[in-house]
């Protein structure tokens, strides 16, 4: 029976896998081109504020420090945290909401093969392939000195994190598409999810900037450890990872109850619209 | 011959909103909707038996779609009990989910990205087919649908007739005990309607599996369907043998006449016989009761410039509009005094 099992994840991963390819210049700049960006926009922002400080204090602006980080480290922090996006925050479950609202989940209710197993197969196949994109963007950023590579043990272990922190990611999404369900367009709140774990990870400003009372606050949320924290294991500091991984794998099973419920409330709302 | 599907008394509500246009009804949507409940299928009894195959017919929106989506377990009943090869369709059980087959005409369920074999080998995986059987089944469809050249190409590149044929095809790798059918030939051109409709006959010839059709075509009823089931406003208006149907409609006749000049709609004589005019007012299709039509044709030879007449017995598409045009309700007692 697991071997069966095991056949249907890997030829639907395959299937994913074609079809997440079938338009490869799209699929690379939907990929690539937004966090790019986000990075750049990050990069000249600090630039600004150090420069900034620098002048206000007359010192140089490689010697300007902020919370104990200079720009060059804040540029590397950022470059970590492109690349632990890369590899924790899939796009895997995004056609989800669509696939409820224009009724196209009847064909997977038919089939022998749950719609949760399909879509987290896809979202297997999209982790995956964000690799290449992850070891293009090390290569980049290490030979413009941007970041320095870390031991290779750290780097697994990160890698390992990474993955942990993708499973809570997809049920995130999952959840989000769940809504449609009840929401006739699930877009905004996954703009609104999207804004406050972008600000609360650390993407923008590290959580060691936040007050002390947020951080205090943060710590049992799943937010610090889904960018901040990863991209200081990236960085060589390893301390609390069993506390961070606990804490994730938690909020992951909450999600999944969650998104069980809803799921099973939802389908007695679904209509098979256009069908 | 054992039970393949059989409902009592069921039912399914819809619970829908009315929203009047313009921002300021946008808006007070948010705060307050009424909301109504429409009924979509209501009492609805029937038995199909294995191997039989059954046309549901209705016109649009009359609960065709819900009824099959109910007994494939997509939806859930709001009433009543449904039993499909032993199983309640809304548990969804994997057994019976193997078991069942649904093939769309409006909606694709092969990927659309990625060529057709690749879909036909997920699926392969999804219903457990040996190696040996898959490639068996395979072999006999290729054959029979003809589409041995097509496995290859990209799903969204093929035509809508090549595509359908390979929907046909997935739906049936798994040798399913129930095949449902959602209007399996809308949008194709009469060939490619045709070549469907063999393919389902003889496959059903074949195999003999039980098949259920939807369909707004009476050609894809009267080419495979033994028994008709007539949903009308989510009931239930006739069910039996099509040509008990035929019979029922038939004795009126179609006739066509042609005048050397334009005469005018608003003349009495055919007031009473569902005219259609042709726009240079020169040709007239009646619907006449068969009693009546050596008189009427008398008459209108007689009074009117005829210059050619045919008559034509009623096509079933004709004479439903035409009832359901004009008195739903007589229709549907009518079919119950019949049913008794």
């Amino acid at each position: 029976m697991f071997f069966i099992n095991v056949q249907k994840w890997w030829q639907t991963i395959k299937i994913w896998w074609g079809q997440q390819t079938a338009y490869r210049l799209n699929f690379f700049l939907q990929v690539i081109g937004p966090p790019i960006v986000f990075f750049c926009v990050k990069a000249s922002l600090w630039k600004a504020i150090f420069n900034g400080i620098a002048n206000q204090k007359g010192l140089d602006i490689s010697s300007t420090v902020i919370n104990g980080m200079t720009l060059d480290q804040m540029i590397s922090y950022h470059a970590w945290a492109m690349i632990v996006g890369f590899l924790s925050q899939g796009m895997g479950s995004f056609d989800l909401s669509n696939d409820i609202r224009l009724g196209k989940i009847s064909t997977y209710l038919i089939y022998p093969f749950n719609f949760w197993e399909y879509h987290t197969a896809g979202f297997l196949a999209f982790q995956t392939l964000q690799i290449p994109t992850t070891l293009l963007s090390l290569l980049v950023f290490s030979s413009l000195k941007i970041i320095a590579l870390p031991a290779i043990s750290n780097f697994i272990l990160a890698i390992l994190v990474c993955f942990v922190i993708s499973l809570f990611w997809f049920s995130l999404q999952y959840f989000i598409g769940l809504l449609a369900f009840w929401l006739e367009e699930t877009w905004i709140m996954r703009v609104m999810i999207n804004i406050v774990t972008t600000f609360l990870s650390g993407a923008i400003i590290p959580v060691s900037f936040f007050p002390e009372q947020l951080q205090q606050m943060l710590v049992w949320s799943p937010f610090p450890y889904m960018i901040y924290w990863p991209t200081k294991i990236f960085l060589g500091q390893t301390e609390s990872i069993l506390f961070g991984v606990s804490i994730l794998i938690f909020w992951t099973l909450i999600m999944g109850f969650i998104n069980t419920t809803l799921w099973k409330r939802g389908l007695r709302l679904y209509t098979a619209a256009g069908m | 011959m054992s039970v393949a599907i059989s409902s009592i008394n069921l039912a399914k509500n819809f619970k829908t909103y009315e929203k009047n246009p313009g921002i300021w009804n946008s808006l007070k949507s948010l705060f307050h909707r009424d909301y109504k409940i429409n009924s979509a299928i209501q009492d609805f009894n029937f038995e199909i038996k294995k191997g039989e195959l059954v046309a549901l017919l209705g016109p649009n929106g009359a609960g065709k779609t819900t009824l099959m989506k109910m007994m494939t377990g997509i939806i859930v009943p709001s009433a009543g009990k449904l039993s499909v090869l032993g199983f309640d369709p809304w548990e969804r059980d994997k057994e019976f989910r193997k078991k069942i087959a649904l093939v769309m005409g409006q909606k694709s369920q092969l990927w659309w990205d990625i060529p057709a074999m690749d879909s036909l080998l997920l699926l392969q995986k999804y219903y457990e087919i040996s190696d040996m059987e898959f490639k068996r089944r395979m072999d006999e469809l290729t054959t029979l649908l003809d589409v041995g050249s097509k496995l290859h190409i990209h799903v969204r590149k093929l035509s809508l007739g090549e595509r359908m044929k390979l929907e046909l095809m997935a739906c049936l790798l798994h040798s399913p005990d129930i095949i449902f059918l959602d209007e399996p030939t809308i949008g194709l051109d009469l060939m490619a309607q045709e070549n469907i409709r063999k393919f389902l006959l003889d496959y059903h010839r074949k195999h003999s599996c039980t098949m259920i059709i939807t369909s707004h075509y009476m050609a894809d009823v009267e080419a495979l369907c033994q028994r008709l089931v007539l949903v009308m406003q989510g009931r239930k208006a006739f069910d039996g043998p099509l040509a008990e149907f035929t019979q029922l409609l038939g004795d009126t006749r179609e006739m066509t006449f042609i005048f050397d000049k334009p005469i005018s709609a608003q003349e009495k004589t055919f007031k009473d016989y569902d005219a259609v005019w042709s726009p240079d007012n020169q040709k007239v299709d009646l619907l006449v009761p068969f009693p009546k039509m050596r008189d009427l044709t008398s008459q209108i030879l007689r009074d009117f410039p005829v210059t050619e007449f045919s008559t034509e017995k009623t096509p079933i598409e004709r004479a439903m509009k035409t009832f359901m045009k004009n008195n739903t309700h007589s229709l549907q007692n009518q079919f119950a005094t019949l049913n008794k």
